[in-house]
C-alpha cells in the first residue's frame, strides 16, 4: 500500500467553478427541463393548466421525498401521506387558532412530521418488506381515525377550512400563478435534498443498507441510524408539501389528508419514473398526472374510477415490463445522448487519495482479548469457552475442519454474534479495553472482517462497493473514491472498477471483500478463507498482498483451508475442532501436534505415524 | 354480564367472516410467498358476483357461492399465472407493488362499472336472528361460523390426506427441495393461488346478504384480514383461524366498551404491536416475518 501522507494544497482540488458547471450539459438541460413547468403554464395562461402543474409540482415534490425512503433506503412506506397529513393540519390548526403564518406553520408541521417519521422508523425497520408496508399503512389508518374521532379539534369528518386571508403572509392568492411559484419552490427544495443525500455518504450507505445488510454492517454503516435520517428529511419535507396543498385547497378533511390511495399514487409515480433515481420521481409524475388530469376533463363525471384504473394498470405494466422504471431502463442511454450536446463528456478530475490513518503502538502487545467464548445454537455448542490473545501487528492462521466453528468465532470477534458467555475486548490506543455493543460498533474500533460467503453490494461498481468501506474514515465523497481507488489498485481491481460488482466471477469477488474491508482502513482484519476459489496465480497475489498489509501494521487474522497458503503466510496458528481451541503456536509445531492430525486425518493416521 | 356474552358471541360471528378471508391470504403467502394486497378486491369481485347472480337469476348468494367460488379459483389463477408468476424472483418491493396496483386497478374498475353506489341482495331468512337462551344470534352469522370450522377442517384433510396436498405442503416448506422431487412447483402456485381465492369467492357468497357492495369493500375487510394474519402467525391457517376469532372479539367489546369509530384504531394497534414484538405471531404457530 502507498501511502501517501502528504495532501496537495487545497486549491488544486477545488471542482469546476459554478458558471463552468452551468455549461455542462447535464446541468443545463435538467435546468431546462424544469423551468418548463413555469414557462408552459406562463405562457398558456390558463387556470386549468395552471391547475394540473400545481398538482404535478406537489406530487413531483412528494414522490420524490418518497424516494428517499422508498427508493434510496428500500423502505416501502405506502402510509407517506401520514406525513403530508400532519404538515396541512398542523399548518391550518396553526393559523385557527394562533394566527401563525403558514409559513412558520409548514416548519412546525415539518419537525413534528420528522418525530413521528422516527417513531415510526424505529419499531417498523426491522420488519421486511411488506410486512414494512402493511405497518405504515396501519399507522395512517391509526392517525386517518383518530382524526375523525376527535373532532373538535380536527374538524372530524365535515373538515376544517382554512381561514381566507389573501396575500403572501398567508399563502392564498387569487392569482393561480403565485400558487404554481411556491410549488415549484418545493418542487426544487425536494430535488436538490435528493440529488445532495444521492451524492453523499448517507445516500451510498443507503444503498449499502439497502442492498446488504450485514455487509454494510461490517463496514461500519449503523443501518437504523441511516435509515432514520432518511426518515426523518422525508417525512419533513413531505410534511412542508402538504402544508402548501392544504393552503392551495383551503379545505382539509382525513379522507384526502391521509388518504391510502394517495400514497399508493405518489408510490407509483417514484416506480414508474425510476425507484432510487433523482429524476426518476419527477418524470414519472409528469407522465402520468397530466393523463389523468386530462382524461378526467375530457370525460367529467362519467369517467369516475377511470384515472385509478389506468394508474393501477400502468402499475402492474410496469412491474412485468420495467421494473427499473424509465430512468433505471434508458437512463444510461439518454446520458449519453446529453453528454454527447456541446460542453459534455468531462471526466471527473482524479484526486490524490488522502492520508492513511496511521497505526500506532509497539508491535507484540496485546490488541484485541477474547476470552471463554462459548456460542450454542440449540443443542449445538459452536463455540466452547475459546480464549484468545491477538498480537498487535502478527498474522494468525485459524485452521480445523469444516463446521468446527471458525466462523461462528469470527463472528463473535466482529460483533455479528454475541457470545452467551464470555468476552471480546479491543484494546485501544490507551491501553483500555473497550467491547462495542453492535456489529458496526466493532468495525468503526477498527475490526474489519470479510464474509465467507461473499457479500458485494451487486448492483453498485466495483469502486462503489469499495467506497462503502473508504466512507468510514473518509466522509467526504472525493476523498472517500480516491481511497477506494488506491485500495482498488493494492487489490488488483482497478481495471474493472466500474464493473457491476454482482457480475464478477467468484475469485474477482473474493477480492472485493478484502478490498471493501481493507478500505476501512482496519487495525485488525478479519479475512475468512479469502483464499477459496482463486486461481494458483491469485492465490500467490494474495498472500502477496496480506504480507503487504501486515508491513503497515495492520494485524491479520486469516480462517484458510489452503494449507501451504496460510502455513507460509502466519506467524502462529490456532486450530479449531469441535468448537474447542485444540492447539496454538507457530505452524511447524503445530503440524506436528498429534491433536491436530487427529481431526484432520484421523485416529488411525496419528498412530500409524507413531505420535 | 349478559351484554358481555351477548358480545363475546357477536365477536366469535363476526370473526367467523373473517377466519374465512384471513384463511384465503394465508394460503397464498404461506405456500406462494406473496403478500397479496388485492385479497380484498378479490372479495369485492365475488360480491359483485353474487349481486349480478341475484339481480339477473334471482340466485341466492349461498346458491351461487358455488359459481362464486370456481370463478375466484380461476380468477386467482390466472393472476398467479400471468401477474405473480413472472415476478416471483423479482425482488420483493416490485411484487408488492404488482398486487398494489391490481387492487387500484380492480377497485377502480368496479368504481367505472357500478359507480360508487351501494348494491345489495334481496333481503332474506339469514338476515333473520333466532333467540338461544336469551341471546340473539343472525341466521347467516351462524351459517358463517359452521362454513369456517368446515373450511379449516376440509383444508387441513385435504393438505395432510391427499397427494396434492402434500405437495403443497412440501413446496411451502422448501421450494427447491420440492422442485427436485419431481413436484411442478408452478402448477403448486397456480393452485394455491386459485385456493387462496377460492376462499374469498366462499366468504363473498356468505357476506353479501348481510353487507351491500362498494368498490371499496375490499379495503375495509383486507385490512382486518392482514391483522389477523399478522395475529395468527402469517402462514398457519390454524393460527389464521383463531386469530380472526380475536379480532372479531376484539372488534365487538371495542366497538361497545371504547367507542365504536375507535374500535379499528384498537386492532391496528394490536396488529403494529404484534409485528414488532411478537412477529411470529401471539401463539407463535407462524415463522414471522424472517
Amino acid at each position: 500500500m502507498t501511502v501517501k501522507a502528504t495532501s496537495a494544497p487545497a486549491a488544486h482540488q477545488k471542482g469546476p467553478g459554478l458558471l463552468s458547471g452551468l455549461t455542462n450539459p447535464r446541468v443545463y438541460c435538467a435546468l431546462i427541463a424544469l423551468a418548463l413547468l413555469l414557462i408552459i403554464p406562463m405562457v398558456s395562461g390558463s387556470p386549468f393548466v395552471v391547475h394540473v402543474f400545481v398538482t404535478i409540482c406537489v406530487f413531483a415534490a412528494l414522490s420524490t421525498a418518497w424516494n428517499i425512503v422508498g427508493g434510496y433506503a428500500g423502505q416501502l412506506s405506502l402510509g407517506h401521506m401520514v406525513f403530508y397529513g400532519i404538515g396541512g393540519y398542523t399548518t391550518a390548526l396553526l393559523i385557527t387558532h394562533f394566527g401563525l403564518t403558514p409559513w412558520l406553520g409548514m416548519l412546525v408541521g415539518a419537525a413534528l412530521a420528522a418525530i413521528v417519521g422516527l417513531a415510526i422508523g424505529y419499531p417498523c425497520f426491522r420488519l421486511r418488506g411488506p410486512f414494512f408496508s402493511l405497518a405504515t399503512i396501519a399507522f395512517l389508518e391509526v392517525v386517518r381515525l383518530l382524526s375523525i374521532h376527535f373532532h373538535e379539534v380536527t374538524g372530524g369528518s365535515a373538515g376544517l377550512i382554512v381561514p381566507l386571508k389573501l396575500g403572501w403572509a398567508w399563502m392564498i392568492f387569487r392569482d393561480k400563478m403565485n400558487y404554481l411559484y411556491i410549488a415549484f419552490g418545493l418542487l426544487l427544495l425536494c430535488i436538490a435534498v435528493s440529488y445532495l443525500i444521492r451524492n453523499s455518504r448517507l445516500g451510498f450507505y443507503l444503498t449499502a443498507v439497502r442492498e446488504r445488510d450485514p455487509a454494510a454492517l461490517a463496514a461500519g454503516v449503523n443501518n437504523t441510524a441511516v435509515k432514520l435520517q432518511a426518515i426523518a428529511i422525508s417525512a419533513a419535507l413531505t410534511a412542508l408539501v402538504g402544508a402548501f396543498h392544504a393552503m392551495y385547497m383551503t379545505f382539509l378533511e382525513p379522507a384526502t389528508m391521509f388518504s391510502l390511495a394517495t400514497s399508493i399514487e405518489i408510490a407509483m409515480f417514484s416506480l414508474i419514473g425510476g425507484l432510487g433515481t433523482v429524476a426518476g420521481p419527477l418524470l414519472g409524475t409528469v407522465l402520468v398526472v397530466p393523463l389523468a388530469e386530462l382524461a378526467r376533463g375530457w370525460l367529467g363525471a362519467s369517467a369516475n374510477g377511470l384515472h385509478g384504473f389506468v394508474y393501477g394498470t400502468v402499475l402492474v405494466i410496469i412491474t412485468l415490463t420495467l421494473p427499473g422504471g424509465l430512468v433505471g431502463t434508458f437512463g444510461k442511454r439518454v446520458g449519453r445522448w446529453i453528454d454527447a450536446l456541446p460542453g459534455g463528456g468531462r471526466v471527473a478530475l482524479v484526486r490524490e487519495a488522502p492520508a492513511l490513518t496511521a497505526i500506532t503502538g509497539a508491535p507484540g502487545e496485546p490488541i484485541l482479548i477474547a476470552k471463554n467464548l462459548t456460542k450454542t445454537f440449540g443443542g449445538l455448542v459452536a463455540t466452547d469457552n475459546i480464549s484468545l490473545t491477538l498480537k498487535r501487528g502478527e498474522i494468525l492462521g485459524i485452521i480445523g475442519p469444516n463446521g468446527a466453528g471458525k466462523t461462528t468465532f469470527f463472528n463473535q470477534l466482529s460483533g455479528f454474534l454475541h457470545p452467551n458467555s464470555g468476552t471480546v475486548s479491543i484494546i485501544g490506543p490507551d491501553g483500555v479495553g473497550a467491547t462495542p455493543t453492535s456489529a458496526d460498533g466493532f468495525a468503526r474500533m477498527g475490526i474489519g472482517r470479510t464474509f465467507q460467503i461473499v457479500q458485494p453490494f451487486g448492483k453498485l461498481t466495483v469502486l462503489e462497493n469499495i467506497m462503502i468501506g473508504a466512507f468510514l474514515r473518509h466522509p467526504k465523497v472525493e476523498d472517500a473514491r480516491a481511497a477506494a481507488l488506491r485500495v482498488a489498485k493494492v487489490v488488483g481491481l482497478d481495471d474493472v472498477k466500474d464493473v457491476e460488482a454482482g457480475t464478477l466471477p467468484i475469485g474477482g469477488l473474493k477480492r472485493l471483500e478484502v478490498a471493501r474491508t481493507l478500505a476501512t482502513e482496519p487495525n485488525i482484519l478479519l479475512l475468512d478463507e479469502v483464499m477459496a476459489g482463486q486461481s494458483q496465480a491469485d492465490t500467490q497475489r494474495m498472500v502477496q498482498l496480506i504480507r503487504t498489509i501486515r508491513e503497515h501494521g495492520v494485524t491479520v487474522v486469516a480462517i484458510e483451508h489452503n494449507m501451504q497458503a496460510i502455513m507460509s503466510l502466519s506467524d502462529r496458528i490456532a486450530v479449531i475442532d469441535s468448537g474447542k481451541l485444540i492447539a496454538e503456536g507457530p505452524p511447524q509445531e503445530v503440524v506436528r501436534d498429534r491433536r491436530v492430525i487427529e481431526a484432520y486425518l484421523g485416529e488411525d493416521y496419528a498412530d500409524a505415524q507413531g505420535l | 354480564m349478559d351484554v358481555f356474552i351477548q358480545l363475546l358471541i357477536n365477536g366469535i360471528l363476526l370473526g367467523s367472516m373473517y377466519a374465512i378471508i384471513s384463511v384465503g391470504l394465508t394460503l397464498i403467502f404461506g405456500i406462494v410467498r406473496v403478500v397479496n394486497f388485492a385479497h380484498g378486491e378479490f372479495l369485492m369481485v365475488g360480491m359483485y358476483g353474487a349481486y349480478l347472480l341475484a339481480a339477473k337469476f334471482g340466485l341466492h348468494p349461498y346458491v351461487s357461492a358455488i359459481p362464486i367460488v370456481l370463478l375466484l379459483f380461476a380468477f386467482g389463477a390466472l393472476v398467479q399465472r400471468f401477474i405473480i408468476q413472472p415476478l416471483l424472483s423479482a425482488e420483493e418491493h416490485i411484487q408488492i407493488f404488482a398486487t398494489v396496483g391490481l387492487s387500484t386497478a380492480l377497485m377502480n374498475l368496479a368504481l367505472m362499472i357500478f359507480g360508487a353506489d351501494l348494491y345489495s341482495v334481496p333481503p332474506s331468512a339469514v338476515q333473520h336472528s333466532i333467540n338461544i337462551g336469551g341471546f340473539t344470534l343472525v341466521i347467516g352469522q351462524i351459517v358463517m361460523f359452521v362454513c369456517a370450522l368446515a373450511l379449516v377442517a376440509g383444508l387441513h384433510l385435504f393438505m395432510q390426506s391427499t397427494p396434492l396436498g402434500r405437495a403443497i405442503r412440501a413446496t411451502a416448506q422448501n421450494r427447491n427441495a420440492a422442485l427436485l422431487m419431481g413436484v411442478r412447483v408452478d402448477r403448486i402456485y397456480v393452485i394455491a393461488f386459485g385456493l387462496g381465492a377460492a376462499c374469498v369467492g366462499l366468504a363473498s357468497a356468505l357476506v353479501m346478504p348481510l353487507y351491500p357492495v362498494t368498490p371499496t369493500i375490499g379495503t375495509y375487510f383486507v385490512l382486518t384480514a392482514f391483522v389477523v394474519v399478522v395475529l395468527g402467525g402469517m402462514r398457519s391457517m390454524y393460527g389464521a383461524f383463531f386469530g380472526a376469532m380475536i379480532i372479531g372479539i376484539v372488534d365487538s367489546l371495542s366497538g361497545y366498551y371504547i367507542a365504536p369509530d375507535l374500535k379499528e384504531v384498537v386492532y391496528f394497534v394490536i396488529f403494529i404491536l404484534i409485528l414488532i414484538f411478537k412477529p411470529t405471531g401471539l401463539f407463535g404457530l407462524g415463522r414471522g416475518t424472517e
